[in-house]
């Protein structure tokens, strides 16, 4: 099924690509001609693009292009306001995500998603994490613990709050509440995360720890990553996607949208002419 | 890699996610029921009172609006004295009322320093939230007599003006329609003023400051800027004052002193219908008892129009707030 | 001429100034008038016997029928109005906001609010006290359940309206972080979103027990008022205010005196528990903004 996938939608057919397509991993999510309206306007133009599995895919482009938008239908939090409809299709692992018939839930715990401003809930740092997994799995007490404290240390957070688990997590920095957040969404298994300009709220050295962060994630999960900051795609992302006005106007190889874009606004808004 | 474990896991979610939208769709339901009382309380507050007294409002018709004849020995209730008494006594609390709310919310929103806003203004919401049996025994043992001792004064100045005069004549005994609306007044004085106080705030600073930039004296930018920018919500406030003092009960019963009386001096004792009702209900039986309640059923209605524009009123602020 | 047109100007905006400042003197005569009178005849007849003896000794007796009696209803009532009005409150906040059928019910709660509450009583009487009667052939009619009843009306729509408003001050943000994480909608309003709310809700209560405690024309014709110390809320039941209304009522001075006493013991507590309700809603929400 995935192979025929590939084979009816061939890559964008330059030689480059076409043999890295050979080596490249089957797409982990694949948006087929998707169209976003939020009441009359549409948002989204016909996308259709492949993110591949276990890579840092960026979105990046000027406000008001649709990047965050498309990562929201990603995980369909969309929907939790009227008046908005994504039509077309986005495939994980080759089902649907947008057919009705997908239940929600288990979107939800297959693709985790990180605002843009650390969103700690009112309880405890264990609370906040453990508060989710109890939600899709029934675990004792010492599986919980067990489950916290790997999520608090695959989100490098561990060594931090080891001594105050039972505090609350409104008393974090706002580093520390976002990499509690990244932990909170790890903590469910997912298999896509979704970072909605994760660092945007942060300091420097803050948003320094994140970025180490997802290069480390990404051998476990194939990380979706919006982002106004350039520099920042370019050191986390493998593959950036440069959006304009609700179009995807370029999807290639990080290092080649930064060095050799193909299209001519691309390059205008990389060399920073506008944006 | 096997399958079935898959399988099992995928059904598993399927089955959780089902049971996720079957909570969340009683739990949408209750929520929606507990609001719904809402509208069950104030539509059964109407139908309730209506039924309760239908056997006066349907059996006697406009009579029970019309005539002053309130006689529980002969079984006649003609509503006019209460009516009166109310209409009365609000109209004097707001005349007294508005002014002085007017002067509180300038002074705490334009004149006094800011140290002193919160705490005035805190103090005065207070009157608020003292019970109105609190102010029913000050009105009755406290501010009667004090009433008395004002009375032949207003008497021998105010009763002198030809036709006004009229207003202010007949026994000084401290009991009557003029003390119930004093009360009435002070009652509902918070009330008026934290609402024209809230949209004088409203008024964005720059329309303001730029007739200040012309020499426009405090007065005058709040009188041709402040006042008519807030109009429909001053006029809205004025409404919620209304409907308290129309529907206020034991802070009048004391002092009204309970004559089933259409007179033109104030200075006589009336009844309201909400102390009408207080006092004779648990006495009442047969028709005096379905009369009490016709007259509950006719408040509730007056009160809930008044408190209808009141809200419509604020309400197109806080629109134009919005756009 | 210029200059007796400014001079006039400025006469009119200082005894415009004058006046208003007038006007809030006026206003915290009243209120200090009022306080002063009540705690000055209050204390007088504060004795130990207020609490120990029943209204039934009359001149001789104290308020401890009425102040178990008001305990007993204005908890009855907020067991009935609390549950309910929180729920109805979060309806309005999380799934009816943008709706019609929210914005009608927003609008009655807000005229329900100031609706008199000598009606709610009536409205109580008709659909609680009456049944009552004819079922149980007069065993039962005027009840502390009706009282509570009919108080639980007065504070229901204070709990909406503050429950409604103080969900909308909790960030959408809270909202999508939860959702995004595959938690059903009820979960995520009963465990998050009213434990981010939660102090503002606790105020909501505080402030409709304030009003509700207060209260004595709900009272006449549904808890009635009783002489004698009864817990049972199928009973006629005594209450603070209403014992005040009857001894205000009474010629005998002495029953005057326990009368202010019982005032001041209500406007203390109504006074003291609006104050911190006010001064924590207003602490809460300058922290949110």
């Amino acid at each position: 099924m995935i192979e025929d996938a590939a084979l009816l939608n061939p890559p964008p057919a330059s030689a480059q690509t076409v043999a890295s397509a050979i080596v490249a991993p089957p797409p982990k999510l694949a948006v087929r001609n998707l169209d976003f309206m939020y009441g009359d306007s549409q948002a989204l133009n016909n996308i259709s693009m492949d993110i591949p599995e276990k890579q840092v895919t960026a979105i990046i482009g000027p406000s008001g292009c649709g990047k965050s938008t498309l990562l929201r239908v990603f995980n369909r939090i969309y929907a939790i306001y009227p008046g908005m409809r994504a039509m077309g299709e986005v495939l994980l692992d080759g089902e649907n995500i947008l057919d009705t018939g997908y239940p929600v839930h288990k979107l939800r715990s297959k693709v985790g998603m990180v605002f843009q401003k650390p969103v700690p809930f009112p309880m405890t740092i264990f609370e906040n994490i453990a508060w989710g997994i109890r939600h899709h799995e029934k675990l004792s007490k010492s599986e919980m613990d067990v489950r916290v404290e790997q999520a608090l240390r695959r989100a490098a957070l561990w060594d931090e709050v080891k001594d105050k688990l039972k505090r609350n997590a409104l008393g974090l920095s706002g580093g520390q509440q976002q990499r509690l957040c990244i932990a909170r969404s790890i903590a469910l298994k997912p298999e896509v995360l979704l970072l909605d300009e994760p660092t945007s709220a942060l300091d420097p050295i803050a948003t320094g720890r994140i970025e180490q962060l997802i290069e480390e994630l990404k051998r476990d999960y194939t990380i979706v990553i919006v982002t106004h900051n350039m520099q920042q795609a370019a050191r986390v992302s493998d593959r950036t996607a440069f959006m304009y006005l609700g179009e995807l106007v370029e999807f290639d190889a990080t290092e080649k949208i930064f060095t050799k874009p193909a299209k001519r606004q691309t390059e205008d808004y990389i060399s920073g002419r506008f944006g | 890699m096997s399958s079935i474990p898959a399988i099992a896991v995928i059904s598993s979610t399927d089955r959780r996610s089902r049971a996720d939208a079957r909570h969340d769709a009683w739990f949408r339901r209750l929520l929606k029921v507990c609001a719904l009382l809402v509208l069950a309380a104030l539509l059964g507050a109407a139908l309730s009172t209506l039924w309760g007294g239908r056997e006066v409002l349907f059996g006697q018709g406009l009579h029970f609006l019309t005539s002053a004849d309130w006689n529980p020995v002969t079984d006649t209730y003609g509503a006019l004295a209460p009516i009166f008494g109310t209409l009365v006594t609000s109209l004097i609390a707001l005349v007294l009322a508005v002014p002085l709310s007017f002067g509180i919310a300038l002074f705490l929103t334009e004149i006094a320093p800011t140290w002193l806003r919160g705490p005035v203004a805190t103090a005065i919401e207070l009157l608020a939230s003292i019970p109105s049996i609190i102010y029913g025994m000050w009105g009755l043992f406290v501010f009667v007599p004090f009433m008395a001792r004002v009375e032949p004064g207003l008497s021998a100045t105010l009763g002198r003006i030809p036709l006004l005069g009229k207003l202010f004549e007949g026994p000084p005994i401290g009991l009557g329609l003029l003390t119930a609306g004093i009360v009435l007044a002070v009652m509902i004085l918070p009330f008026i003023s934290s609402v024209m106080r809230e949209v004088f705030q409203t008024v964005p600073n720059r329309l303001k400051e730029s007739s200040y930039a012309l020499g426009s004296t405090t007065w005058e930018v709040v009188w041709d800027i402040v006042l008519p920018y807030t109009r429909s919500a001053v006029i809205g406030g004025i409404f919620l004052g209304l409907g308290r003092a129309l529907g206020e009960t034991m802070a009048v019963t004391f002092v009204l002193g309970n004559a089933y009386n259409i007179t033109s001096s104030l200075l006589m004792p009336g009844t309201s219908i909400s102390s009408s009702i207080a006092n004779e209900f648990n006495e009442a039986v047969g028709t005096h008892r379905s009369a009490l309640i016709a007259l509950g059923f006719l408040l509730f209605v007056v009160t809930f129009v008044v408190l209808l524009i009141s809200r419509l009123m604020l309400r197109r602020l806080a629109k134009r707030e919005g756009a | 001429m210029a200059v007796d047109v400014y001079v006039r100007r400025r006469a009119i905006n200082v005894a415009a100034m004058l006046l208003s400042g007038l006007a809030a003197a006026v206003g915290l005569v009243f209120l200090i008038w009022i306080l002063w009178i009540t705690v000055k005849n209050g204390l007088s007849a504060l004795d130990l016997k207020l609490f120990t003896r029943i209204t039934a000794y009359a001149d001789e007796g104290g308020l401890a029928n009425a102040i178990v009696g008001s305990l007993v209803m204005d908890m009855l009532a907020l067991a009935i109005c609390a549950p309910i009005g929180v729920l109805a409150g979060t309806f309005l906040a999380e799934y009816a906001n943008r709706t019609k059928l929210g914005a009608v019910i927003r609008f009655l709660n807000d005229i329900l609010l100031s609706a008199p509450s000598i009606v709610l009583g009536l409205f109580v009487y008709v659909i609680v006290v009456l049944p009552m009667s004819n079922l149980t052939h007069g065993a039962v009619s005027f009840s502390g359940l009706a009282g509570a009843i009919a108080l639980a009306l007065i504070g229901l729509p204070v709990i909406v309206r503050t429950t409604d408003e103080m969900l909308q001050l909790v960030p959408g943000t809270l909202r999508e972080a939860a959702l995004s994480l595959g938690i059903p909608q009820w979960k995520l309003t009963t465990q998050v979103l009213m434990r981010a709310a939660i102090s503002g809700i606790v105020t909501g209560v505080l402030l409709a027990l304030a009003r509700l405690a207060g209260e004595t024309a709900p009272l006449l014709f549904t808890a009635f008022g009783n002489n004698f110390m009864v817990a049972n809320p199928l009973d006629k039941m005594a209450s603070i205010p209403v014992a005040i209304y009857q001894y205000t009522n009474d010629p005998n001075p002495a029953l005057h005196a326990i009368a202010w006493a019982g005032a001041l013991l209500i406007t203390l507590f109504v006074l003291l528990l609006s104050l911190c309700a006010r001064w924590y809603l207003h602490r809460h929400r300058v922290t949110h903004d």
